[in-house]
């Protein structure tokens, strides 16, 4: 591989690879978008690269981008709020450890995951064009109640929150339902939501490919940065520690469950990170703080870079993910030099993506320290709604104020921002088992 | 067990029935699905509505402005002289809550040799039970109160009162002077049986039988099309009995005939990993390999398991194997860890820290 890689006809493709890196650090900043809209967005509409490239250069572009983004996007996320549901699963547990001033260690554990993660993925890569085809063929047929077994499991795996103190029994099953209400009525309405805005798009046409955009805006982004500026005062002092406290055991077990829920998100259409990290970890009964934290780091950089490796299988012909259908028209050919490439290059990206870590977290905290955390926000804020303004109009801006309204509710009452995946989930699940006309039609959308 | 793996473990069993698998590919069934939520539901049933309609006698609502173990410790000694005077009798504990993410913990346990309800007060605690350290309290932090009886428990582990809803316990007389501690009484009972099982499996047979047309391909049927979904709802919610079997705690298998939880068989703790991971590895690939032989018109569309053997070997046997020797590993050094702890003259108490259940996010592995 090294020979492949390091074939004078093959340099140019490190370079594209590392420029890749390199933007993002960029991209990992912009605030609160999902990863595969933003590197559409930067990739086709902002930057034209496909009209300049090679095929493969673009896929080193583009490894060298989802690798470095999938390992780097974690120090924003702790200091600035999360993109999307893969990191806001995450950043809940983060933002105690930010609180505590160890959210170095944090992101360091996380690429520690991320990295453990990205080097099984490659020493599992030949295994996949063993394994893979059969795994295809098998579940091909299934995927519709596969995703319904997610829902179910996601809805029922809620658990009842509150304090029930009280003498009266139904004031107590009240206060432990109330959240799981809210949870429910999350998911029902964004899958409503999701119906609606599959249906009749108000995003213009010639960005009809981003049209879901503004809902993981509204539901994700918004929200966060919205509780950003009304709720946090300021961050205390971070410490950036020298060493870690993690033993092998431990990584291991991170790394192995943080796979096993990357690789299962990777695999199944809509799943996210987050709802395969939720099951991973209760697959292998996770429960340290560290543990989650690792395996978190591995789950999101295995979904992400792995939905983008299956594109590359030969034969496989598996699409998963908003990079490898961009991607898609400019490969017209994959062999198995190509794949073995792509895995080069992501472990290349890896190690890159590694030791830019510390010194891009400690930039980081610096900035949260010297800038008013409050400006930032709200800059924030202002810089996403008129980025999306100038990409979506004032039909995607509607969207997002619904959107909006739905993200908050799991922040105001403390329900799993998970259920928020509904918008997805739902209408995917119902169109795949061949029931979304009845839906369409009961809605008045057909 | 974890949710989980109840859940995958009832898809696991509903696979087994070509027809369902024949349901879902071919006619966009959920039926697979049906194995999945009744293999959570008795957990369900459990911790969304039984536990908040249980009533106790005693409740201990600490005062977090005026702490005092003894209090606390007292009011569970009163449980236990009822419970030795009048056959039973239940107490709930509470937590104290101080902020939006401030707690006041605590602990209980139960000192079988010296007869002692022992309370400890502790730390303050975030919502993820991150102790502060240094906010314990410094005065009447620790009581002993001594019962007139003898008591016994399955886990002999202090409870860790900290986030939440607190816990409840029971108390059984058991013979003279003897009463038998039970924790969270109305977990694992009715909703844990097999009775129950049967009576939702007979009314959703008799509405299946109703509403369930006899379908396309009648002769691929050699169980009744309306019979499937009250056979998954069966063996489902059989199949979580059966896994919580195979931990400590046990069920109340044939409730209302029989009237207390029967102690599980002790294999292994339910929140461990290994145990739990050996149960949704074991689903998934019985899942697989049904889904594969089971698949529509074999022999047009080629398995995708070409060889069982090599399948069952390199995805079941070898990581069952390192699974194994992994949790027997962790087992020998568990036991290392206890037997200096075992000859150490001055433990009164068992005491293994902080109850690792009490901390757990995912209340079903209790």
């Amino acid at each position: 591989m090294t020979e492949l890689l390091l074939h004078p006809q093959n340099l140019d493709l490190v370079y594209f690879c590392s420029l890749g890196v390199l933007f993002s650090c960029l991209v990992s900043f912009l605030p609160a978008l999902h990863i595969y809209n933003v590197l559409g967005i930067f990739l086709v509409v902002v930057l034209g690269f496909e009209k300049a490239m090679t095929g493969m250069q673009l896929v080193a572009l583009s490894t060298g981008m989802i690798v470095g983004y999938s390992i780097l996007n974690t120090v924003p996320a702790t200091y600035f709020g999360p993109g999307d549901e893969s990191l806001s699963y995450y950043i809940l547990p983060s933002a105690q450890w930010v609180a505590l001033g160890r959210g170095y260690e944090s992101v360091m554990l996380t690429g520690i995951g991320a990295m453990g993660g990205l080097i099984m993925l490659a020493a599992a890569a030949p295994v996949f064009l063993w394994i893979l085809p059969g795994l295809k063929a098998i579940t091909a047929p299934h995927i519709f109640w596969i995703l319904g077994a997610v829902i179910a499991y996601m809805l029922l795996s809620e658990w009842p929150k509150g304090v029930a103190q009280s003498p009266s029994c139904w004031a107590n099953f009240w206060e432990g339902w109330k959240f799981l209400l809210v949870g429910l009525a999350t998911f029902f309405l964004t899958g409503l939501l999701g119906f609606i805005v599959m249906a009749r798009t108000m995003v213009p046409l010639e960005f009809a490919f981003q049209s879901i955009t503004p809902v993981f805006v509204g539901l994700f982004a918004i929200p966060w940065l919205i509780t950003n500026l009304l709720n946090i005062g300021t961050i205390p002092p971070q410490h950036a520690c020298k060493d870690i406290d993690l033993d092998w055991e431990l990584a291991v077990r991170g790394v192995f469950g943080g796979f096993l829920g990357g690789f299962f998100a990777a695999f199944i259409p809509i799943v996210t990170a987050g709802v395969g990290g939720l099951m991973a970890g209760h697959a292998t009964a996770q429960r340290d703080s560290r543990l989650f934290v690792l395996s978190f780091g591995t789950c999101k950089t295995v979904y992400y870079v792995g939905s983008f490796l299956l594109f590359f299988i030969p034969g496989l012909s598996l699409t998963r993910g908003g990079l490898a259908w961009i991607v898609t028209p400019m490969i017209a050919t994959l062999t198995l030099k190509d794949y073995a490439v792509f895995v080069g290059l992501m472990l290349y990206a890896t190690g890159l993506s590694f030791l830019l870590l510390g010194p891009f977290t400690r930039a980081c905290i610096w900035l949260v320290e010297t800038i008013n955390y409050h400006l930032v926000s709200l800059v924030a804020l202002i810089g996403t709604i008129l980025l999306l303004y100038t990409y979506t109009g004032w039909g995607g801006l509607a969207i997002t104020a619904v959107a909006t309204g739905l993200g908050l509710l799991p922040v105001l009452f403390q329900a799993r921002r998970m259920n928020l995946m509904g918008v997805l989930l739902l209408p995917v699940t119902v169109n795949m088992a061949g029931y979304g006309n009845d839906v369409l039609r009961l809605l008045g959308l057909l | 067990m974890k949710g989980f793996t109840h859940f995958i473990s009832g898809i696991a069993v509903a696979s087994f029935f070509p027809q369902a698998v024949h349901m879902a590919s071919q006619e966009q069934s959920f039926i697979l699905c049906l194995g999945g939520i009744f293999g959570i539901l008795p957990d369900t049933l459990d911790f969304k509505f039984a536990r908040y309609f249980h009533t106790s006698e005693f409740e201990v609502k600490p005062d977090p402005n005026a702490l005092d173990a003894h209090q606390i410790a007292a009011v569970v000694a009163q449980s236990i002289e009822k419970a030795n005077r009048d056959g039973r009798s239940s107490v709930q504990l509470h937590t104290m809550q101080l902020g939006a993410n401030l707690w006041r913990s605590y602990t209980l346990g139960f000192d079988a040799k010296t007869q002692e309800v022992v309370v400890e007060i502790g730390p303050l605690v975030d919502t993820g039970q991150t102790p502060f350290v240094g906010t314990e309290p410094k005065e009447k932090a620790v009581a002993r109160v001594k019962t007139s009886c003898t008591f016994f428990q399955e886990f002999d582990k202090k409870s860790n009162i900290a986030i939440m809803s607190g816990p409840c316990f029971e108390f059984i007389k058991r013979g003279e002077n003897q009463v038998e501690i039970v924790f969270l009484p109305w977990h694992r009972t009715w909703s844990h049986s097999a009775t129950l099982g049967l009576l939702i499996a007979v009314i959703v047979g008799a509405i299946s039988y109703v509403v369930v047309p006899e379908g396309p391909y009648p002769e691929l049927y050699t169980i009744p099309r309306w019979m499937l979904y009250p056979l998954i709802i069966f063996f489902g919610s059989m199949v979580h009995i059966i896994e919580d079997s195979t931990g400590f705690m046990g069920n109340n298998l044939f409730y209302p005939f029989t009237p207390d939880r029967t102690r599980g068989l002790g294999f292994m703790s339910a929140a461990e990993a290994i145990p739990n991971f050996f149960f949704v590895w074991t689903s998934v690939i019985a899942i697989l390999y049904n889904l594969d032989r089971f698949r529509w018109a074999p022999e047009e569309f080629p398995a995708g398991i070409t060889s069982p053997e090599s399948f069952f070997f390199w995805f079941y046997a070898v990581p069952v194997a390192i699974m194994w020797y992994f949790f027997q590993r962790g087992k020998h050094e568990k036991e290392a860890r206890r037997r200096p702890e075992e000859t150490a003259p001055a433990r009164v108490v068992d005491f293994d820290g902080p109850g690792e259940a009490e901390r757990e996010s995912d209340p079903s592995v209790l």
